[in-house]
């Protein structure tokens, strides 16, 4: 296995005349956890509707384990914005539906979810339905259903973009814990420049349509991160300097 | 106060139950009308329950009239699923098929009677018919719509674990429409039941529609509020019973709502 997980290479979407992605280039290594940020409407769900075969590019390549990014040859999982658990399964079986789908053995469904279930502290209420808990539980649910298949890569669009702050930095934690036990790679896609200084290995900074990676800044901050240590101010004024288009 | 209006809610349904009996008994006493009393309702009630008409007890003709709600029924259910996700899942079959049902679906079950009638005679098929008719329709309905309302999150979620169509389906698909499939059931039901009443009203040698009927060529007044009464029971506990039911297989949306 090559150590780049994802290559992106001069990456092009127009639709009709609009020209939303614009040469885009990156590569991504395996286990890494990426955080993409860049003004609200910068295309950034394009990228991962392509990124997922939703989309087609126009011109450029998306390569996964140096092969085109297919998502029935590739473990891909996606957490969107908006919650979707199953609301007709509970919490124990929301997890074990991804595994199930995938056809796993009995066994690994089994532990995958026991540790999963585990490391969510969600034991208690594994017999419950997703709408007997709250909207931050229910993602969360989300997030462990996508852990436990251990993807090759996991795109998280905005998880937790309507979570408050408290709950927040309890949930960026979790997956932070999560990524660090099933060992996958996260595309982590955020507008909070905070957010994704506290969780990434790596920030891409996008920059406004049409959009192309301004600039990728690493960031090996001992965790857990300290928020108000100067390096961390330093480097989300940085990246907020980058963003910056007004 | 909590218990206060616990007690309140407990009294005044039969409030209003005991208030429509005391307008049907003041109704019944004027001179010259044709509604019995309630008591000679029970009492005539008592009587069918016992003394065979046509043949038949009041529970026989309440069995055979369910016999044929329940065989139509069963066609409906099966049926109707089928064409509700074909019409739901597929727009091309949507597209091809569905101008038929809608031009279809307003007619009355009941002006399906005559031609009924005139093709199958008047034995048991038309009136099984004419219930699968009047149960089709709503269940088609519930679960093409159903499926066309599924929250759009929940396919993606399904596409993101490399489900393919049928699987979409069948996990993600089925699955969330089971709610208003069930709806559907339930109206389906008792639309099946009131299309039996007609069909027995029309045509049938046993049957609670047939009881009514007796009782008007009888001018038996008594029979015929009797029976009425005796299809509203019967088609509430068949409610209830699939209340029930939804509760065993959706116990998610029970709980959304406690």
């Amino acid at each position: 296995m090559s150590e780049n997980k994802v290559e992106v290479r001069n990456l092009t979407k127009k639709f009709g005349d609009l020209l939303v992605l614009n040469n885009a280039s990156f590569s991504i290594k395996n286990g890494e956890f990426v955080c993409l940020v860049g003004p609200t409407g910068c295309g950034k769900t394009t990228f991962l509707n392509l990124l997922v075969k939703l989309l087609e590019p126009t011109s450029g390549e998306i390569l996964i384990d140096g092969e085109p990014a297919d998502p029935k040859k590739h473990n891909i999982s996606f957490v969107f914005q908006e919650p979707s658990a199953f609301p007709w399964l509970t919490v124990e079986e929301n997890i074990r539906s991804g595994l199930e789908l995938k056809h796993m053995s009995a066994g690994v469904i089994k532990e995958r979810t026991e540790e999963i279930l585990n490391m969510l502290g969600l034991e208690k209420v594994r017999k419950s339905y997703p709408h007997e808990l709250s909207a931050s539980t229910e993602q969360r649910i989300v997030i462990g259903r996508s852990f436990a298949l251990h993807p090759d890569l996991l795109l998280m669009d905005e998880p937790y973009a309507a979570m408050d702050i408290k709950v927040r930095y309890f949930l960026e934690d979790e997956v932070i814990r999560l990524w660090k036990a099933t060992g996958s790679t996260v595309i982590f896609i955020t507008h909070n420049i905070e957010e994704a200084v506290y969780l990434a290995e790596r920030c891409l900074v996008m920059s406004p349509k049409p959009t192309t990676i301004k600039s990728e800044i690493s960031i090996d901050l001992p965790r857990p991160r300290d928020i108000s240590s100067p390096e961390f101010i330093r480097l989300r004024e940085e990246i907020t300097d980058m963003i910056k288009w007004w | 106060m909590k218990k206060f209006s616990n007690l309140i809610y407990a009294v005044l349904p039969v409030l209003g139950v005991g208030a429509l009996i005391g307008v049907w008994t003041i109704l019944s006493l004027q001179e010259g009308t044709l509604i019995p009393t309630p008591v000679e309702t029970w009492e005539r009630f008592l009587v069918i329950m016992t003394d065979p008409i046509s043949k038949a007890t009041l529970p026989v003709h309440v069995l055979v009239s369910l016999k044929r709600v329940l065989s139509a029924f069963g066609f409906a259910i099966v049926l109707g699923i089928i064409t509700g996700v074909l019409f739901g899942w597929y727009p091309r079959v949507k597209a091809l098929l569905s101008p038929i049902f809608e031009l279809l679906r307003p007619i009355p079950p009941i002006a399906w009677i005559p031609l009924l009638i005139l093709m199958f005679g008047i034995g048991e098929v038309p009136k099984i018919l004419l219930v699968f008719i009047g149960a089709f329709i709503p269940i088609v309905m519930n679960t093409q719509s159903g499926i066309e309302s599924i929250d759009p999150m929940l396919i993606k979620a399904g596409q993101s674990f490399g489900c393919n169509h049928r699987q979409l389906l069948f996990h993600v698909a089925l699955p969330a429409s089971t709610p208003a499939i069930l709806a559907g059931i339930k109206m389906a039901l008792s639309s099946g039941w009131m299309c039996v009443v007609a069909a027995e009203m029309i045509a049938a040698k046993q049957g609670v529609g047939f009881l009514i009927v007796r009782g008007q060529e009888a001018g038996d007044t008594a029979l015929i509020v009797s029976c009425m009464l005796v299809i509203g029971v019967v088609s509430f506990l068949l409610s209830a019973i699939l209340t029930k039911l939804e509760g065993v297989l959706c116990p998610w949306q029970f709980k959304k709502t406690k």
